[in-house]
């Protein structure tokens, strides 16, 4: 059995339980009007709602694409598949099932199904609540440290989904993948957006 | 490039057989084999050939399917070089398994290793230095570790041999502590890096800040392409820009024809004839096959990078040589060093907001050392001295994940550059002592049944009080220069995290307190050569490699002229 199969099946346990859904329960089901248009291939559907939904609400869609429209949602689920332990595998689905079960208490319900006003709301006490990540030399960190906690790591996480896609890589941010020379002091109206890689 | 020659077997006997084939070992090799030498090289891992073995050097981040990121099984390979911070998807192949080749650490040590041909040389920073004579000098004068047996003009020579075919960018400046190279045209500093030197220079007498002195190549030479400022250089150079064995020294030494490189060699010992009083070859272990394999030479040159030459110096026991080949003195193993590391500050610059810059330079600025030289201020704090590299550049979308802030205008807003950022980071040197060794565990034994090396080396005080000067000199630089927000740092690395492992078979003038003599020859079996990081026999502040490379140079021409002489 593999890893998501058992989490798939202990999800399950948990849900009989608990007995059969109740009304309330099925009211909120009917309510969830986002489908998932991709397939997990760690996360549950639940878990990878609350992905998709964090990725949009922290990089919506502009004149530039969104987190979803580069799949960014997609490239996490991936990423905690093939690049965590099972230790951090256990970690990361708590520490989603306690966003939520938070989101719930305070709002009323799990963050995919909230308000934008509500969503704000969440983002900006977590904002305020969430330790910042150290300064780093040749990428070490230093100077103090303590963690960041999960929603500023899902946020940071989720940035460089979006920004090592090849939609934004390429075709938002100034690409040039052989420079040629090195030009120590050029106007930034030269260049435009960041520099790619 | 032609292919190298592997097919080692067929002939058990050489000239010279050569252990190791990173830079030092390159450099023995390019020129034994020039001077006419049938050498063997012998390398722990696999055969990896320029360009063709280099399959990450063109991959975007989206061209890989977890865009840089470790499995947990390759994470798992490397529990103690993994603490460097420089494994990623891109590089994990140029790095050595930790668990099939296990160290123990009595006192916390992070040691870097990489086995295949062309070992570090395919990883390293490229900073290119070389040391004068207040490095050469300072063990005579302070008292501290034994003095070298060679100066500055001893060196100076084998400098300008090696500087001219490896290719050293950089800018001449005439200071004495540290002389210029033969230099190509140096790379450019960024805006805020000149603003930055302008303002230091003015503020400060005595201290200058330069573009870095770097193995890598601004116009083409011998063939190599010059930097295209990719700044993937760990991945392994297409170009062949910067300095590797693989791109400069083993296919110079291919071209002559006397070249045989053997990959999944283990060395297990250099083999000694009682009789002769020499040397006779070096005993292997076939990597694959397990197989035991004695191959013959006139001379031997152990280059297996610093801890590793000692080890197998360690292990080559004999009547002679009960404690290991060279070691009457009881130093083999003794005066480990290395350069402290992440010590500084940083802040931000103000007022060049509409600047930028283009390419992705490999390379930053350096802080000469300016305490303690012989006409300047003097320390009552510490002996010897620090250099700082550093650099600066605009923050990019990394720093979004500490903005207090989200959604379509925070998103957008991370495709303009941020702040430009400025900082330095002090390198400091490392006194040798006695008492920071390393020493053979035969209870805890590698994939090939080999005994293993304890690692036991701390910093001590000089080390500390350099590093806190270091610490505040930095952070007066830059408060001075006029930088916002400034941090300082001190990560109180343990040894290792500054990949300059040094010492552990010191060279010296008297075999009575060394390993090796002023031509790098183990004292009592003078066909055997040491020119890598175990020959030194202090630290300086700067890097050491041009070092091991002008040393491996005037050995190999040493033994050769010896050779000749019939005095091998």
């Amino acid at each position: 059995m593999n890893r998501r199969d058992a989490l798939k099946k202990s999800a399950l346990a948990l849900g009989a339980a608990a007995g059969a859904p109740t009304l309330l329960s099925l009211l909120q089901a009917c309510a969830k009007t986002d489908r998932l248009t991709w397939t997990p291939v760690f996360l549950s559907e639940d878990q990878a709602r609350f992905i998709s939904s964090f990725v949009d609400f922290l990089l919506p869609k502009t004149e530039t694409p969104g987190g979803l429209d580069v799949k960014a949602d997609v490239f996490i689920d991936l990423m905690y598949a093939k690049t965590y332990d099972e230790a951090g595998q256990k970690q990361v689905v708590a520490d989603i099932e306690k966003f939520n079960a938070d989101c719930k208490e305070k709002y009323g319900n799990v963050f995919a199904e909230l308000s934008e006003e509500d969503k704000t709301a969440c983002f900006k006490g977590h904002e305020a609540n969430s330790p910042k990540f150290p300064k780093t030399v040749w990428g070490g960190a230093v100077g103090p440290r303590e963690p960041v906690g999960f929603y500023r790591g899902l946020k940071s996480t989720v940035l460089w989904a979006y920004f090592s896609s090849e939609e934004i890589g390429k075709n938002v941010l100034s690409y040039d993948p052989i420079p040629g020379d090195y030009l120590g002091c050029i106007p930034l109206s030269d260049v435009g957006n960041i520099w790619s890689l | 490039m032609a292919n190298f020659n592997i097919d080692a077997d067929k002939n058990l006997t050489y000239d010279a057989i050569v252990i190791g084939s990173g830079i030092s070992g390159g450099w023995a090799a390019k020129e034994l084999c020039e001077a006419g030498l049938k050498t063997l090289v012998l390398e722990r891992g696999r055969i990896v050939e320029h360009v063709v073995d280099y399959p990450t050097m063109t991959l975007d981040p989206w061209e890989h399917e977890l865009r840089g990121g470790l499995t947990p099984e390759q994470k798992a390979k490397h529990p103690k070089g993994g603490r460097s911070g420089f494994i990623g998807a891109m590089n994990e192949h140029f790095h050595a398994n930790d668990l099939e080749n296990p160290y123990t650490e009595v006192k916390p040590f992070m040691w870097v290793r990489a086995h295949q041909m062309g070992g570090r040389s395919l990883l390293w920073g490229k900073q290119t230095y070389r040391w004068s004579d207040l490095d050469f000098e300072a063990n005579a004068k302070d008292g501290h570790g034994v003095d070298w047996p060679i100066r500055y003009k001893d060196i100076e020579p084998w400098y300008t041999h090696v500087e001219k075919f490896a290719g050293i960018s950089g800018e001449a400046l005439g200071l004495p502590q540290l002389p210029d190279s033969h230099f190509l045209p140096p790379m450019e500093l960024n805006c805020v890096e000149k603003h930055v030197k302008a303002r230091i220079e003015k503020e400060f007498n005595g201290r200058n800040m330069i573009i870095g002195r770097v193995a890598h190549l601004t116009e083409p030479l011998n063939g190599r392409g010059k930097c295209q400022f990719r700044n993937r250089c760990d991945r392994g150079c297409p170009y062949g820009a910067y300095f590797s064995s693989n791109a400069v020294t083993l296919p110079a030494a291919n071209a002559t024809g006397n070249l045989t490189i053997r990959p999944f060699s283990i060395v297990q010992s250099v083999v000694y004839d009682e009789q002769k009083g020499k040397a006779s070859g070096v005993r292997i272990i076939d990597a694959e096959t397990g197989e035991d394999i004695v191959y013959k030479a006139k001379i031997v040159f152990v280059n297996a990078s610093t801890l590793s030459t000692t080890q197998i110096l360690l292990n080559s026991t004999s009547n002679r040589f009960p404690n290991g080949l060279g070691n009457d003195s009881g130093e083999l193993g003794h005066n480990l060093m290395d350069h402290t590391y992440r010590v500084g500050a940083m802040g931000t610059v103000e007022g060049f907001e509409d600047q930028y810059y283009k390419g992705r330079r490999p390379n930053g600025i350096y802080i000469p050392r300016y305490v303690n030289l012989k006409d300047g201020p003097q320390s009552d704090k510490f002996v010897r001295g620090f250099g700082f590299q550093g650099g600066g550049g605009r923050s990019g979308w990394g720093a979004g994940g500490n903005q207090e802030d989200f959604g379509g205008n925070f998103k957008d807003g991370l495709m303009k550059p941020g702040p430009w950022e400025f900082f330095i980071t002090g390198f400091s040197e490392c006194l040798p002592y006695h008492e920071n060794q390393v020493y053979l565990n035969k209870d805890v034994l590698d994939k090939w049944g080999q005994p293993t090396l304890s690692i036991d080396a701390e910093w001590k005080a000089n080390e500390l009080a350099l590093n806190d000067q270091a610490r505040k000199d930095a952070k007066e630089m830059l408060e001075r220069a006029g930088l916002k927000d400034i941090m300082e740092f001190d990560n109180k690395h343990e040894m290792g995290f500054g990949i300059h492992e040094m010492g552990t078979a010191r060279m010296g003038r008297d075999p009575k307190t060394s390993v090796l003599n002023g031509n790098n020859q183990v004292h009592g079996c003078e066909n055997v050569f040491v020119t890598d990081g175990a020959c030194m026999t202090s630290s300086s502040c700067v890097n050491p490699s041009l070092t091991y490379m002008a040393l491996s140079a005037r050995a190999a021409n040493h033994a050769v002229s010896e050779l000749k002489k019939m005095n091998l």
